[in-house]
C-alpha cells in the first residue's frame, strides 16, 4: 500500500511537469485555425526565415564541431592547469542573460579591431548572417562541447592504446576509435546545441535584426501586428522542430 | 640471445614510481611479471609498449626503441579487459592493423588466425554478442594479425570464469609454440606464473625483486617479501634447526608432520597446539614452539582429527629436503 502510494505520487508530480511543458505546445498546434497556419506557411519571409534560422544553426554546429571536438578530446584526455578554468569558461554562456552576451558579441564584433579585422575579409557581424553565427555559437556551443567530453569520458583509453599497438597514429586513433566510440554522445550534444541555436533570440536579435531568423521574425510580428499574425509562425516553428529533433533522436537511438 | 632488454628504466605517476628496472627476456621466452596488484607491473608493461615517456633505456633487437611511439615498436597487447573496438565487428578489430601496417596475404593470415583460435564461425558477429572467452581470443587475434616481434599480455586470465583458466592457460601455451612469439605477461598469481613461464621476474612496490628460471624463482625466493608474497609459510629463523646463522628457512605446511608422540624426522620439535581448523579437506593446525608459530596441513584422508586438544603438547617434525633457505 505504501508502495503504491509512493508511485501515485511520483506519477501525480510528474504529470504536473508534463502538463505544464507541453499543454503550451499542444495548444499552439492545434489550437489555431489550420487555414491561417497554411496560409503563412506560403508566405515567403515565413519561409526564408525558418530556412534561414536551420541554415544559419546547423552551420553554427558545424563550426562547433570541427573546434569543438578536439577541445572536448583535450579536457576529457588531459589533465592540465588551468583545467577547471576552460570547463567553467565552457559553461558561463549558458548562465549569463543572451541579452547581455549580444552586447558583449556587439562591442567585440559589431565594431573596433576585431570587427575591422575581419572586415579585411569581406566577413561583416552587424546585421549579418555571420553576426547570427556567432550568437547561436557563444550561447549553445556548451551543449556540444559538453555532450562531446562525456562521450570521450566513456571511450576506455586502452581503446586508443591498443590501437597504437596496432600502428595507428594519434590522429587515426581519433577518427577510428575514439569518435566512432563517443558518436552517439557527440550526435546528442549537436543536437541540443542546433536545437538551442534554433530557439536563440535575446543574443541576435542586439546583433542582428536583419535579415531576420525566425524567432525574431515571431518577436517582430508579435509587436507590430498582435497574437494574431506572430502565433502561426511559432506553432510552424515548433512544428518543424520538433519533427527534425524527433527524427534525428530516433536515428541516433538505433545506432549501435 | 638477448631479445628484449630493459636497462635502468624509471617511470614516475604521481606517488607511485617504477625503479631502475633491469631485466631482458630472451628470443621466443615466455616471461612473467609477477607481482600483487598496485606493484608496478601493468605500469611496466605500458612502458615497453611506448604509452609512457620513460627515463632509461629499452633495447629491442639490439636497437633502442624507448623514444619510439606505440605504433613504431611492433608489439602485440592484449589487456585483462580486452579492451576491444565496439564500433567494430570480430573481423575489422583483428584486421584492424590492416590500415596501418603491411600485412602480407591479409586474408589467409585471417584465416589461418581465425581457424587456429576457433573464431571462423564468429567473424561477422559485433563485440557485444561475444562471450568473455570469445572476446579474449579476438583480442589475441588482433595483436596476432599485427605481426608484432614481442607479445605484452596483461592479466589475461583474470576477466575469465575461473572454470575455463586451466584451458586458456593451455591455449596460450599453444599459441606461444605455434607462432614462436616472444610473450611477456604480467599476473599477479603465481600458479598461473609457474605453468606458463620459462622465466620469471617478481615485481613489487615498483622495483624488480628477483629474475630467474620459473622453478627457481617460485622455491628459492631471494628475500623474505618475496617470499610472503609466494605464499611460503612457517618463515623461521635458521637457528631454530641448529645453524649458526641470520638466515631465515621455510618449510611447506604440507611437510610437516604430526604425532601425539615422539616422532623420527631430521628436525622435530615439542610444541602446544594453539589452534586447529577444518577447512573443506583438510585441517589447518598452529602449534607454538617456544616464541615460534608452525603451521601445518592435515589432509582429512589421511588422518581425522587434530592430534590433540587446544593447549596440549603435540610432536611435529620435517626433513632437510623440505627446508628452503631464503
Amino acid at each position: 500500500m505504501k508502495q503504491n502510494l509512493f508511485l501515485y505520487g511520483l506519477i501525480l508530480f510528474s504529470s504536473i511537469i508534463l502538463l505544464f511543458l507541453s499543454v503550451p505546445l499542444i495548444k499552439m498546434i492545434f489550437g489555431g485555425d489550420l487555414g491561417i497556419l497554411w496560409e503563412t506557411f506560403q508566405q515567403e519571409d515565413v519561409i526564408n526565415s525558418i530556412f534561414l534560422t536551420m541554415k544559419v544553426s546547423a552551420m553554427a554546429m558545424i563550426f562547433v564541431l570541427i573546434t569543438g571536438l578536439p577541445l572536448a578530446y583535450i579536457i576529457s584526455r588531459y589533465n592540465f592547469y588551468g583545467k577547471s578554468m576552460i570547463e567553467a569558461l565552457i559553461d558561463i554562456p549558458i548562465m549569463i542573460p543572451h541579452t547581455a552576451a549580444g552586447i558583449a558579441l556587439l562591442i567585440v564584433f559589431g565594431r573596433g579591431p576585431i570587427a575591422d579585422f575581419f572586415a579585411n575579409f569581406g566577413l561583416k557581424f552587424a546585421d549579418a548572417e555571420p553576426g547570427i553565427m556567432i550568437a547561436m555559437m557563444f550561447l549553445s556551443a556548451t551543449y556540444l562541447i559538453n555532450g562531446a567530453k562525456e562521450g570521450f569520458n566513456k571511450v576506455d583509453v586502452k581503446l586508443e592504446k591498443v590501437a597504437r599497438t596496432l600502428g595507428a597514429s594519434p590522429t587515426q586513433v581519433f577518427l577510428r576509435i575514439s569518435i566512432p566510440n563517443a558518436k552517439k554522445d557527440i550526435i546528442n550534444g549537436c543536437l541540443m546545441m542546433w536545437g538551442r541555436g534554433l530557439g536563440e533570440f535575446g543574443a541576435v536579435v542586439i546583433l542582428v535584426y536583419h535579415p531576420m531568423i525566425a524567432p525574431v521574425l515571431i518577436y517582430d510580428r508579435f509587436t507590430s501586428y498582435g497574437l494574431a499574425h506572430s502565433a502561426p509562425v511559432a506553432a510552424i516553428m515548433i512544428v518543424i522542430s520538433i519533427f527534425i529533433f524527433l527524427s534525428v533522436r530516433f536515428i541516433n537511438n538505433r545506432l549501435k | 640471445m638477448k631479445f628484449l632488454e630493459v636497462k635502468n628504466l624509471s617511470y614516475k605517476l604521481g606517488n607511485f614510481k617504477l625503479d631502475n628496472i633491469n631485466f631482458n627476456v630472451n628470443q621466443g621466452e615466455y616471461f612473467v611479471l609477477l607481482g600483487q596488484s598496485g606493484s608496478g607491473k601493468t605500469l611496466l608493461l605500458e612502458s615497453i609498449a611506448g604509452f609512457n615517456k620513460v627515463n632509461g633505456e629499452i633495447n629491442f633487437g639490439g636497437v633502442d626503441i624507448s623514444k619510439l611511439t606505440p605504433e613504431n615498436r611492433e608489439v602485440g597487447f592484449v589487456y585483462q579487459d580486452f579492451a576491444l573496438f565496439p564500433n567494430l565487428n570480430v573481423r575489422e578489430n583483428i584486421m584492424f592493423s590492416q590500415k596501418y601496417k603491411k600485412i602480407e596475404d591479409p586474408e589467409e593470415t585471417l584465416l589461418d588466425i581465425s581457424d587456429f583460435l576457433g573464431l571462423v564461425h564468429l567473424l561477422e558477429r559485433r563485440i557485444e554478442n561475444l562471450s568473455g572467452g570469445e572476446k579474449q581470443r579476438v583480442a589475441i587475434a588482433r595483436a596476432l594479425f599485427s605481426k608484432p616481434k614481442i607479445l605484452l599480455l596483461d592479466e589475461p586470465l583474470s576477466a575469465i570464469d575461473p572454470t575455463f583458466r586451466n584451458s586458456i592457460m593451455k591455449f596460450l601455451k599453444d599459441i606461444h609454440r605455434r607462432y614462436n612469439l616472444t610473450t611477456i605477461q604480467v599476473t599477479h598469481n603465481f600458479r598461473e606464473a609457474s605453468y606458463l613461464a620459462d622465466r620469471i621476474a617478481i615485481v613489487m612496490k615498483g622495483q624488480i625483486h628477483q629474475i630467474g628460471i620459473a622453478s627457481d624463482v617460485l622455491n628459492k625466493p631471494a628475500n623474505l617479501e618475496v617470499a610472503k608474497f609466494l605464499g611460503f609459510k612457517n618463515i623461521l629463523p635458521t637457528s631454530m634447526i641448529g645453524e649458526d646463522s641470520e638466515r631465515l628457512f621455510s618449510v611447506d605446511p604440507n611437510a610437516i608432520f604430526i604425532s601425539k608422540d615422539k616422532i623420527n624426522y631430521d628436525y622435530v620439535f615439542e610444541g602446544k597446539l594453539e589452534e586447529c581448523m577444518g577447512v573443506v579437506d583438510h585441517f589447518k593446525i598452529f602449534i607454538r614452539v617456544g616464541d615460534q608459530q608452525f603451521f601445518a596441513k592435515l589432509l582429512m584422508r589421511d588422518y581425522i582429527g587434530c592430534y590433540a586438544d587446544r593447549g596440549e603438547s603435540i610432536f611435529i617434525g620435517f626433513d632437510k629436503k623440505d627446508v628452503s633457505y631464503l
